[in-house]
């Protein structure tokens, strides 16, 4: 391997060490609410101590980050496991069995654990609007429905637990942790420290896969960290075990969405009536974006003259709550999905039927927004999809041995369902720093190809892809291009990199780099220096204006996606097994690299529907310990095709797209199954179970 | 205690206490950075090694259970043509996995293609399925055994390149 190749494997937090490092292990709340607490130190061994507010307000360290989140809760807990203090030590064994005996006084209180009826005082963020007279089309409408669907809490199974190691750099502190925004880890340790930004340095670890769960917690893992060495004054690592890390890291938010339609005899929607709450646990600095990218989505792909919505972000006294795999898309996609799979039920008609009749065309809009002037490929992705996955055919049949078997006594019952949805290449924040990618590109004297950017902290797979972009425009072998470490002192300061919404923005900024270096190449002396990066956009701002729904469409990447299902009605566990997907995500860069990559994202967005709703109280089995619960044996038949569509120049992200669709469609294709709709999910087999016994 | 092993081609002697795990111990040490005890209970598959030439988890095995045993670890086969040939495969077939997992599936593949040289993919996928970890594409990594398989018959029988 040569040294600029060396330089590109980020390493693994677990498998570091610093002389003289000490280890750091959390004391944490056992209730879920006190308005007061005392902790009695305990006596510790020599070389170990016990680091609680106190000990940290002495050194003249603020306590709070962001606007109202504690790192160490000072009088009053909000959530069990919320941290107390440390301990820090040289063996980390014994840190931990030390924190887990410190001795706790709590004077308890009522805990707010309740979210659907909430009181304004939980409300984190709120956002409403509406379009068109709502009352008078519910008025006439003869055809009312009403449904409720929920979303439980997921949890991301991190590659690595959640962790970060401060360590003195002579005139600088370095951090080292796995996070999808080392900017903001900078920001936040530099806030705690009251330094300037170039006094710390983010060296990141490699990821794993984060889906979106390490975009803001590991800066405040970082600044835990940052304090236990600004106090000790040695390097210390704070590493989460793996049951810690579970219990205690943000999950992907639970939320309920109560959709009320009315349409007309045809089954075409004339209201839409839809509240979104969304359950952020105590804490989420994205509310505001998990919320408006839920109100986006339900509000994206149907078309429909009234509209009436309201969104919140509701407070609760367990762990924070934030995104997976999107950022508030997936609650949204399969709440109006399976609502439109209602209708469909209620008025005799196919679910393809419905959904072909209502989708958003071109010269049409929502919330009287300038219509669409492109078509947007829903009806072209649907027709596809109907066709690779034999779905008319499965369907009808489906339904009718329903009918000639009501009891299911061949013991299996199948169902099959298509959805689809899109993920948007943009984000709703006002913040500068959400937006802001660079790359800087150098064509050195070696003929190798260096980009640097703080987006590398990327997969695999995804420098592959950038790789290929590269690659394909200078001619050069892959081999020859390197990424530059992605520490804060060499790169850019960068916005967070999401499942694929940065990537794509970074793979675009790629190409005009070496578009650039392409133009001086055979003009200018090696090396060639080329550098770009993105303007911050204008906020479109769903709370501007009410006519803003389909801006967001235009940066899109489209998805059908089909998935057949069979329960066995014995153990009522459920097995996928088909999935099928067509994609326009415009130009696909690397087409193996793309189906490898849905493919993976299939199985993990499969693995979290058969999963288990977490429970913030505790753990009843040792299954978090394992990543899926599909073994590789058992996995579906999968089918992915691309089409093309009238955006096809340009490359967009597609890895979020599974995480989308995947659940609705799985859901619809239980509930086809099932004869009757459990609107929630994940749904075990117990569950599932007693959903047979009544039907 | 002291317990005499045998690790990577060295006599060791390793200092453990009664309850230690293997991984641990090995981890501790000898710096063998291969090893990633995370899931401590056998489910994730990231502390494989060989010991007495059958693959075992070693964050199942009691520290004392390895006295007077053979263990190999990841690093003593690293730069043999077996594990190049699979890294080769991995990349050609667009299966890289994760940092977290890649020594896990290296030697669950290297186990499979010692025992079976020519594995069929419901072989595969049961080897792999030890390792659980789902950053990669599993139709790309059956892809990837089988062309690592094909390499190291090829380089075993000395046949070219067709």
């Amino acid at each position: 391997m040569t040294e600029k190749n060396a330089s590109e494997a980020l390493p693994l937090l677990s498998s570091m060490q610093f002389p003289g490092m000490l280890y750091a292990s959390t004391i944490r709340s056992t209730v879920v609410r006190a308005k007061n607490f005392k902790i009695t130190r305990p006596k510790l061994p020599a070389g170990y101590r016990c680091l609680i507010a106190s000990d940290i307000m002495e050194e003249d360290i603020p306590l709070i980050f962001g606007d109202d989140f504690y790192l160490f809760a000072e009088k009053t807990v909000s959530y069990k496991g919320e941290a107390l203090g440390l301990i820090t030590g040289p063996d980390a064994a014994i840190c931990d069995e030390l924190a887990g005996s410190v001795a706790v006084e709590y004077e308890e209180e009522e805990p707010q654990l309740e979210w659907e009826s909430f009181s304004s005082s939980q409300i984190g963020y709120k956002y409403a609007i509406d379009y068109g007279d709502i009352d008078l089309a519910f008025e006439k409408s003869q055809h009312i429905e009403r449904a409720v669907y929920r979303n439980g809490i997921f949890d991301h199974h991190y590659s690595e637990p959640m962790g970060a190691i401060a360590n003195w750099e002579y005139d600088k502190m370095a951090i080292y942790c796995a996070s999808q925004w080392p900017s903001d880890v900078r920001r936040s340790v530099a806030a705690i420290m009251r330094v300037p930004e170039t006094d710390i340095v983010v060296r990141p670890t490699d990821l794993g896969r984060s889906l979106d769960g390490r975009l803001w917690f590991p800066s405040i893992v970082a600044c835990q960290a940052a304090i236990a060495a600004k106090v000790c004054k040695k390097p210390v690592k704070l590493l989460y075990t793996r049951k810690e890390d579970f219990l205690r890291t943000p999950k992907q938010a639970r939320s309920a969405v109560t959709i009320k339609s009315a349409t007309n005899e045809q089954g075409k929607l004339q209201a839409l009536d839809i509240k979104i709450i969304i359950n952020i646990g105590i804490y989420n600095p994205l509310a505001r974006e998990l919320v408006h990218q839920a109100a986006a989505a339900i509000t994206g792909i149907y078309a429909c003259p009234s509209i009436r919505l309201e969104a919140y972000a509701i407070k609760s006294n367990i762990i924070p709550l934030g995104a997976m795999g999107s950022i508030g898309a997936t609650h949204a996609f399969f709440s109006i999905e399976s609502h439109l799979n209602h209708l469909a039920k209620t008025l005799g008609k196919t679910p393809a039927e419905i959904k072909t009749l209502n989708m958003l065309a071109k010269g049409s809009s929502n919330f009287g927004s300038k219509p669409l002037d492109y078509e947007i490929p829903f009806a072209k992705i649907h027709k596809k999809l109907e066709k690779i996955s034999d779905y008319r055919r499965k369907y009808a049949s489906y339904e009718l041995v329903k009918k000639r078997d009501p009891g299911c006594r061949e013991g299996i019952v199948r169902g099959i369902a298509l959805t689809v949805g899109y993920q948007t290449g943009q984000t709703f924040s006002n913040q500068p720093s959400m937006n802001a990618y660079s790359v800087e590109t150098t064509l050195d004297r070696d003929l190798d190809l260096i980009i640097n950017t703080q987006a590398s902290i990327g997969s695999e797979s995804l420098k592959a892809m950038w790789k290929t972009t590269a690659s394909a425009l200078l001619s050069i072998p892959p081999e020859t291009i390197h990424f530059s470490p992605p520490d804060t002192d060499r790169t850019n300061p960068c916005g967070p990199l999401t499942l694929s919404r940065g990537a794509s923005t970074v793979n675009k900024l790629i190409e005009r780099t070496c578009k650039a270096i392409q133009k001086k190449r055979f003009r200018e002396s090696l090396p060639i220096v080329a550098k770009v990066q993105t303007r911050s956009p204008k906020n479109p701002g769903l709370d501007k204006s009410p006519a803003q729904g389909n801006i967001f469409l235009d940066s899109a990447s489209w998805c059908g996606t089909a998935v057949e299902v069979e329960i066995d009605t014995i153990s009522g566990e459920p097995k996928p097994l088909a999935v099928w997907m067509v994609v326009d995500a415009g130009r696909i860069v690397s087409k193996e690299k793309a189906l490898s990559s849905l493919r993976s994202s299939i199985i993990a967005a499969l693995n979290l529907c058969t999963g288990a709703d977490f429970n913030p109280e505790g753990i009843e089995s040792e299954e978090y310990l394992r990543d899926r619960n599909l073994s590789l044996l058992d996995l579906p038949t999968i089918g992915i095709e691309f089409i093309e569509s009238e955006k096809t120049s340009v490359a967009r992200g597609l890895g979020e797209l599974p995480f989308i669709t995947v659940p609705a469609a799985f859901y619809s294709a239980l509930t086809q199954a099932l004869g009757v709709e459990p609107r929630q999910l994940p749904l075990q087999g117990s569950e599932i179970l007693k959903l047979l016994e009544t039907t | 205690m002291i317990i005499d092993l045998n690790v990577n081609g060295e006599p060791k002697h390793l200092q453990a206490r009664s309850g230690d795990r293997l991984v641990d111990v090995l981890r501790d040490e000898l710096s063998l950075s291969s090893l990633l005890p995370d899931c401590l209970s056998g489910k994730c598959g990231r502390c494989f090694i060989f010991m007495d030439g059958r693959l075992v988890l070693s964050c199942l095995v009691p520290a004392f259970k390895a006295k007077g045993s053979t263990i190999q670890s990841y690093e003593a086969f690293k730069d043999m043509p077996d594990v190049k040939e699979i890294i080769l495969a991995m990349e050609k077939a667009e299966a890289l996995p994760c940092a977290f997992c890649r020594t896990g599936k290296i030697m669950a593949i290297l186990d499979l293609l010692g025992r079976s040289p020519l594995p069929e993919e419901k072989e595969i996928l049961k080897q792999l399925d030890m390792v659980a970890c789902s950053c990669t594409d599993p139709v790309s990594l059956v892809k990837a055994v089988g062309m690592a398989a094909e390499m190291r018959n090829k380089r075993k029988f000395n046949r070219a390149d067709k």
